[in-house]
């Protein structure tokens, strides 16, 4: 047996106490009830005659006494959260592995969650394997503790953990384990380690989640964008969900539905594009609703706020006639010699730059030479593209189609080249730093063929939306994100600020919980919408475990409750008994 | 608690009369048969006459039959003297026993007073109280009621001490009525048999109530003599209460055991039972009342 509520040896000491209390409590005296009678002369006859006890009669006390200790006891041992004893096979250092997945924090039939289970089994292995050194890791966050022989430290901990998704992550190790026990509900299938001991936490529970939410952005001037939410109820009966839907504070939706036992409801709404404010949320609500973080789920219309977009040129040409069709931009055009920094998100210049590099995103076009872009390099005559990487401004533009009459590289401007032609010289370059982010073509759109080849509107649109926002604002599931480098900041939905971890060429940060993440990066800001609902996850009817151990883990539920509760009857059993009695003097 | 009978009741009473299995001289005229010849209506027999005699009584024509003076005697009928004890002791402190033990005593004055009997009302608890005596006639009942009302509960039972205080101040022999639970911690067969010592006509009436006879709980409780203030922890199992119930049984088996050694009247009342079925039922049953 162990015990979930803390570790052996306080169990047993809270045991040990209930048992002495409640002994120290029967046999301490309490005044007994003032009777007047009209005289003890009878009774003193009848208590000064010696009257022979019967067995019973003589052994009565002792029996309540046993059993006042029992109540004791059994209350004490539900206090404790006992459970069946889960041991390690050998001693040996020993791997403990739980399965952070967000299914984990299903709710199960005992008031408990498959978490709680499975720590507290976690921590019961542990204690068996005292002596020897234990090691703690989650799916999600890899090893967290150990290897230690100090049962404290894992248990804390284990105290400590939280379910954090980590799906996708790689299978935690730790060097000469000699066990590897894995904790888990099955929710997400997992490569089967050799060697590794499941332990399965998995009991079926009827869940209402939402699998599926988004917005698509409309694509004309004229067109609205479309909500789409999704919903399951994966219960074994038909309930009643009832579903809202927000933006900003206004409701687009709250109704009550009838969904049928495994029915899908879908539900696509038109709405305004720019009428609001770009978040959306969408809860759902059910009786029988084990899982919470998949009740509610957020998106991020990047539409309704139309990007300003400033083009400062000389002569206008196709750039600020394709930005200036575009519904999602706001653009403004300023001369050269009339520019002064605003609040635009991105500015386009044109062949001609500003002395200073600007504070804003900047897609700078043919520029002349200038201390913060560089020194012009050798003009090369019609360079031929055949070099594409794999940077977002580069997604989707084809640039067989282009023909380019001169470019020119340009040097010791920090660029990086992210397209080339044969001979080496730059194309399309940025630079990505916390202080400056500018997207740089070495060729101007007139020597070329570009506003009329099908990469021009590609190019651009990628070159503004990597330059207006650092991240996209598609749903993702939580884990680690990479980011451009200059990513300066992500603000958590709780308004903590989320820590970067840089790498030579990109940031990457731990989007862990669900909401909408605020990313800044050099000017630029973008939000991301982090959501963990999906049908694999909502499902709490299903697990990939084997039958027999799905079975295993939910046998114990299925054959009864917790065994606290069994210590809660016995002991109320037992007092019932006692007061009736002992107290009424039936017995006696 | 106000003593009050209903006239239909009172009617009743009147027709009964308290019976003495002994005739005693009485002090004044009344309509009980007194043991002395004397001057009542119902001839009796003849004597000698002596000089000295009243020559009112000499029966003339037995003279001239006879030639000798002889005097006619006639039954004397007198009043026959009641002392009514009544247990005012601790132990009789419980409403339901002192009221009925109050209301018998006020029923056998009032059957007393109708027939011109000498009725003292004698309250005891470890000795004799302050007796009160109504007088004659059963206009006096009203006073009776008053004196029995007036009456508090108090102090230990003492039955010895109360009848050796009671010999001591000279009574003239009659019916004694000790109305009593009887739970002297001396024993009621000293007083009683110190009582019948003293030539009095002794009936007994025991007052008996439930909490008498049962232990009233069960479990650890701390019982408080009423008369003593004495505390004694009990367990009160099962078993100890039917012993309890069994020890008071044997008690007032005893005391009725005892009356009838001795030639004592004896009635039980429960303190729980209708009252008009006592006075017209039991006691008549137990031929104390006619």
């Amino acid at each position: 047996m162990s015990f979930g509520a803390m570790a052996a040896w306080q169990a047993f000491l809270l045991m040990a106490v209930a048992v002495a209390a409640a002994v120290y409590l029967f046999r301490l005296r309490v005044r007994p009830p003032k009777i007047a009678v009209p005289s003890l002369l009878l009774w003193r006859k009848v208590l000064d005659q010696k009257r022979d006890l019967s067995w019973w009669e003589r052994v009565r006390r002792a029996v309540s006494l046993v059993a006042t200790a029992l109540v004791a006891l059994a209350l004490a041992l539900a206090v404790t959260r006992p459970g069946p004893r889960v041991t390690a096979a050998s001693r040996g250092r020993l791997l403990i592995v739980l399965d952070s997945s967000w299914s984990m924090r299903a709710k199960t039939t005992g008031s408990e969650t498959r978490w709680r289970r499975a720590v507290a089994e976690a921590k019961a292995l542990a204690q068996s394997a005292a002596g020897d050194e234990v090691a703690v890791a989650t799916t999600a966050d890899g090893l967290v503790e150990g290897p230690t022989s100090d049962t404290a430290l894992i248990e804390t901990a284990l105290d400590r953990l939280r379910p954090a998704g980590g799906e996708g992550t790689a299978w935690p190790r730790v060097g000469n384990a000699d066990q590897v026990h894995f904790f888990t509900d099955g929710a997400i299938a997992r490569p089967n380690e050799p060697g590794v001991v499941v332990h399965s936490v998995y009991e079926p529970v009827p869940n209402v989640g939402i699998t599926a939410f988004g917005v698509r952005p409309p694509t004309s001037a004229t067109d609205k964008a479309h909500v789409y939410l999704e919903v399951v109820n994966y219960a074994s009966e038909a309930q009643d969900v009832r579903v809202s839907l927000t933006r900003g504070q206004a409701s687009l939706l709250d109704q009550t539905i009838k969904v049928g036992a495994g029915e899908t409801i879908r539900q696509s709404a038109p709405i305004e594009p720019q009428a609001g404010g770009g978040a959306l949320r969408a809860k759902v609500s059910a009786r029988g609703n084990a899982l919470d973080v998949d009740d509610e789920s957020v998106a991020w219309m990047a539409s309704a706020e139309p990007l300003n977009v400033t083009v400062v040129s000389d002569q206008p040409g196709a750039v600020a006639l394709l930005l200036q069709r575009d519904p999602g931009v706001k653009m403004t055009m300023v001369a050269p010699s009339a520019y002064r920094p605003g609040n635009e998100r991105v500015v386009v210049f044109d062949r001609w730059v500003p002395a200073e590099p600007p504070a804003t995103p900047a897609l700078v076009i043919a520029p002349p030479a200038s201390s913060w872009i560089g020194r012009p390099g050798d003009e090369e005559r019609t360079p031929r593209w055949s070099e594409r990487g794999d940077h977002p401004v580069l997604a989707g533009v084809d640039p067989l189609t282009l023909d380019i009459k001169r470019a020119r590289g340009y040097a010791d401007g920090g660029l990086l080249t992210i397209a080339a032609s044969e001979k080496g010289t730059p194309v399309v370059a940025v630079h990505d730093s916390p202080t400056r982010r500018s997207v740089v073509l070495t060729f101007a759109v007139a020597d070329s063929n570009f506003a009329f080849a099908p990469a021009f509107p590609v190019l651009i649109g990628n070159a503004v939306e990597w330059l207006a926002r650092p991240a996209l604002a598609e749903s993702r599931r939580p884990g680690p994100m990479s980011l451009p480098l200059s990513t300066t900041k992500v603000i958590a939905p709780d308004g903590d600020e989320v820590p970067l971890i840089r790498t030579e060429d990109r940031a990457v940060a731990r989007l862990d919980t669900p909401g909408l993440y605020h990313v800044q990066a050099a000017g630029s800001d973008a939000v991301v919408p982090v959501n963990v609902g999906g049908p694999e996850l909502s499902n709490l009817t299903r697990t990939t475990l084997s039958d027999a151990l799905a079975k295993a883990g939910g046998g114990e539920r299925a054959a009864g409750r917790p065994w606290w509760m069994y210590g809660i009857f016995v002991a109320f059993v037992l007092a019932a008994a006692e007061w009736w009695t002992w107290q009424r003097r039936i017995t006696v | 608690m106000a003593l009050r009978f209903e006239d239909d009741f009172l009617k009743k009473l009147e027709y009964l009369h308290v019976i003495s299995r002994r005739a005693f001289a009485g002090q004044n005229r009344a309509d009980r048969l007194a043991r002395k010849r004397g001057r009542g209506l119902e001839f009796a027999d003849h004597r000698q006459y002596a000089p000295g005699d009243d020559f009112r009584q000499i029966d003339w024509k037995a003279y001239k039959r006879l030639g000798r003076l002889l005097l006619r005697l006639f039954d004397e009928e007198q009043d026959l003297p009641i002392y009514l004890f009544i247990d005012a002791s601790r132990s009789m402190a419980l409403p339901e026993k002192f009221d009925q033990a109050r209301r018998v005593a006020a029923a056998l004055c009032y059957i007393g007073l109708a027939h011109l009997d000498r009725v003292t009302i004698l309250p005891f608890a470890d000795e004799l109280g302050d007796e009160k005596v109504p007088g004659r006639g059963k206009g006096r009942i009203f006073r009776v009621f008053e004196m029995l009302e007036a009456l508090e509960p108090g102090g230990p039972t003492s039955l010895r001490g109360t009848f050796t205080e009671f010999g001591s101040r000279g009574r003239q022999q009659g019916l004694a009525v000790v109305i009593s639970d009887f739970l002297d911690p001396e024993g009621f067969e000293r007083g009683l048999k110190l009582l019948a010592s003293m030539g009095h006509d002794i009936f007994v009436c025991h007052i008996a109530s439930k909490m008498d006879r049962h232990p009233g709980a069960l479990g650890d409780v701390r019982f408080v003599d009423s008369e003593t203030g004495e505390l004694r922890d009990v367990d009160v199992t099962p078993a100890l209460a039917n012993a309890y119930t069994r020890a008071w049984e044997e008690h007032a088996e005893e005391l009725q055991a005892f009356c009838g050694r001795f030639n004592l009247g004896f009635v039980r009342a429960d303190a729980e039972a209708p009252f008009e079925d006592i006075i017209l039922k039991t006691f008549r049953k137990g031929r104390f009342l006619a």
